[in-house]
């Protein structure tokens, strides 16, 4: 019989993880109202504007990048059995990357010349979080697949942070840049191709057999699934700098092909589920898969057509909400209640009257939210492609209400 | 009634809250050991190495049989191999998730 040592002390502290959700469902909530106005500048495809800067970055790191680190916080320790390093690290670290992303955001938007100062401080919480991952990972005792596609997502990130910062740079006025557009377009890859969806789905691989309680699978595709997509991830930013537009459609094709293995493995996974109901949220992020995946045969066409750099935009933008932004509303809608219900109830085991996790969880207004979300997806499709003003105006402001009541759900299990 | 049914019976109020369904039905209890002064070894797995309620369940199980009269000491030791496999669930259980 084995033993795993000091899996007691693999929790982590539940305010770390929360003050990181909090932070993320305020920046999300506060993106989408901004949104709400900006309906000429988005269905237009004039994105590189300074409001559209600041809702990008409150966006992808307000919400996605601050509720993942919350994420990791708690996930890491159960995907790769070790606990966080240093929890107070942690906590130094919250602050002063909500700080710096707040500041950075808003500085985009209102003074430019101090980006380049507000980006340092971004620069130095995603450093911290980075370093701190780092030092957790290497304790882990049997590394797999898992850890390469989070290894490698968080090099992507380091990447992306780093090109991010020459990017403040010439944007404060402190360094022209000569090749700021391929410095551009790499940041954007790295970002949300690289750290976002090799992160979800590194993840992916643990949630999807836990939430679904699967069993006797192999794991054999992870491999060539990770091969081929850190190979199309290389290519298309290769395209960037050697402006080869061959290398850009094979980086496409070799994403696609890698994201279609992804998403034929997870319904491998899925189909040795015993669970046979599946909850609601896990569906929801279930979904994203599959919009990830028309998006990436999209960008793959695209790549084949001319299209204009407004239509990529949009994918780009289609890309995050859809494949990104869904993937994580739906698992945060899951893990919020495990995480209160932990520090709450977990004590109280075995004693009656003891909650279930669904009994903390609204499912059915998280249907009738994530049902609103796809009305809106589908709403800005047809915005974007035929350049609809009010309609976008219409799906934002449907989809930032929706968001609102999302945001002020999940707090409220904190309630109960 | 022997001892070790009731034991059973106690920790079949031990729920998985993720799953619903009781640690027994699960089939996480691999082994109960009772001695002659009545202390108790458990030895039981998790359906997921690294399942963030390990704490929880195991301190559930204890729970629930320190407050048997008849129980003295109580160990519950969380093991990972064998590996749990779904042919430990009962019956009862399969049908409840459906499989």
């Amino acid at each position: 019989m084995n033993m795993m040592p000091g899996l007691s002390k693999t929790e982590t502290n539940i305010k770390l993880p929360f003050s990181f959700i909090i932070y993320s469902l305020l920046a999300f909530s506060a993106s989408q109202i901004i949104l709400f106005f900006s309906g000429d500048f988005m269905t237009n495809g004039t994105f590189r504007i300074p409001p559209l800067w600041m809702v990008a970055h409150l966006l992808l790191l307000g919400w996605a990048l601050m509720v993942a680190m919350g994420a990791m916080y708690q996930l890491v320790p159960v995907a790769f059995l070790t606990p966080i390093w240093n929890e107070k690290f942690g906590f130094i670290q919250f602050v002063i990357t909500a700080v710096g992303i707040t500041s950075f955001a808003l500085s985009l938007a209102f003074s430019p010349n101090l980006t380049m100062i507000t980006g340092i401080l971004t620069l130095l919480g995603i450093l911290m979080f980075l370093f701190q991952m780092a030092m957790t990972m290497k304790k882990q005792a049997d590394k797999n697949i898992l850890t390469l596609f989070v290894g490698s997502a968080l090099g992507s990130l380091l990447l992306t942070i780093s090109l991010g910062i020459l990017l403040a740079a010439s944007v404060s006025g402190a360094l022209p840049l000569t090749n700021h557009i391929a410095i551009l377009k790499t940041h954007i890859v790295l970002g949300v191709v690289g750290w976002f969806s090799l992160l979800i789905f590194g993840f992916s691989y643990k949630m999807v057999p836990m939430f679904s309680l699967a069993h006797g699978f192999s794991m054999k595709l992870s491999k060539p699934i990770y091969i081929l997509y850190i190979l199309g991830l290389f290519l298309t930013i290769l395209s960037f700098w050697l402006n080869q537009t061959y290398l850009f459609q094979l980086g496409m094709v070799l994403l696609f092909v890698s994201f279609t293995l992804f998403v034929w493995h997870i319904k491998r996974i899925i189909k040795k589920r015993l669970k046979k109901n599946l909850d609601k949220p896990f569906i929801f992020s279930l979904i994203a898969i599959v919009i990830g995946w028309v998006i990436h045969l999209s960008a793959m066409v695209s790549s084949f057509i001319a299209i204009s750099s407004v239509l990529y935009g949009a994918i780009i933008y289609l890309y995050i909400l859809g494949w990104i932004v869904f993937s994580i509303m739906g698992y945060l809608y899951k893990i919020v209640p495990f995480l209160w219900w932990t520090h709450k109830y977990s004590k109280e085991m075995g004693k009656p009257n003891v909650p279930t996790l669904k009994q903390l969880m609204n499912e059915k207004l998280g249907m009738l939210l994530f049902t609103l979300c796809l009305i809106s997806y589908l709403g800005f499709i047809i915005s974007f492609s035929f350049q609809l003003t009010n309609l976008y105006t219409i799906v934002q402001s449907l989809f930032a209400i929706t968001i609102l009541v999302f945001s002020s759900t999940v707090v409220n299990i904190l309630r109960k | 009634m022997e001892l070790k049914e009731k034991i059973l019976k106690e920790l079949e109020t031990v729920i998985d809250p993720e799953l619903g369904l009781n640690i027994v039905d699960l089939g996480l209890i691999y082994e109960i050991n009772i001695d002659e002064q009545n202390n108790v070894d458990i030895k039981m797995t998790l359906t997921t190495p690294g399942c963030p309620l390990h704490d929880s369940i195991t301190s559930g199980a204890r729970y629930v049989l320190e407050a048997m009269e008849e129980v003295n000491d109580v160990n519950v030791q969380l093991v990972w191999e064998p590996a749990w496999s779904p042919d430990r669930m009962t019956k009862r259980a399969k049908e409840w998730l459906g499989a």
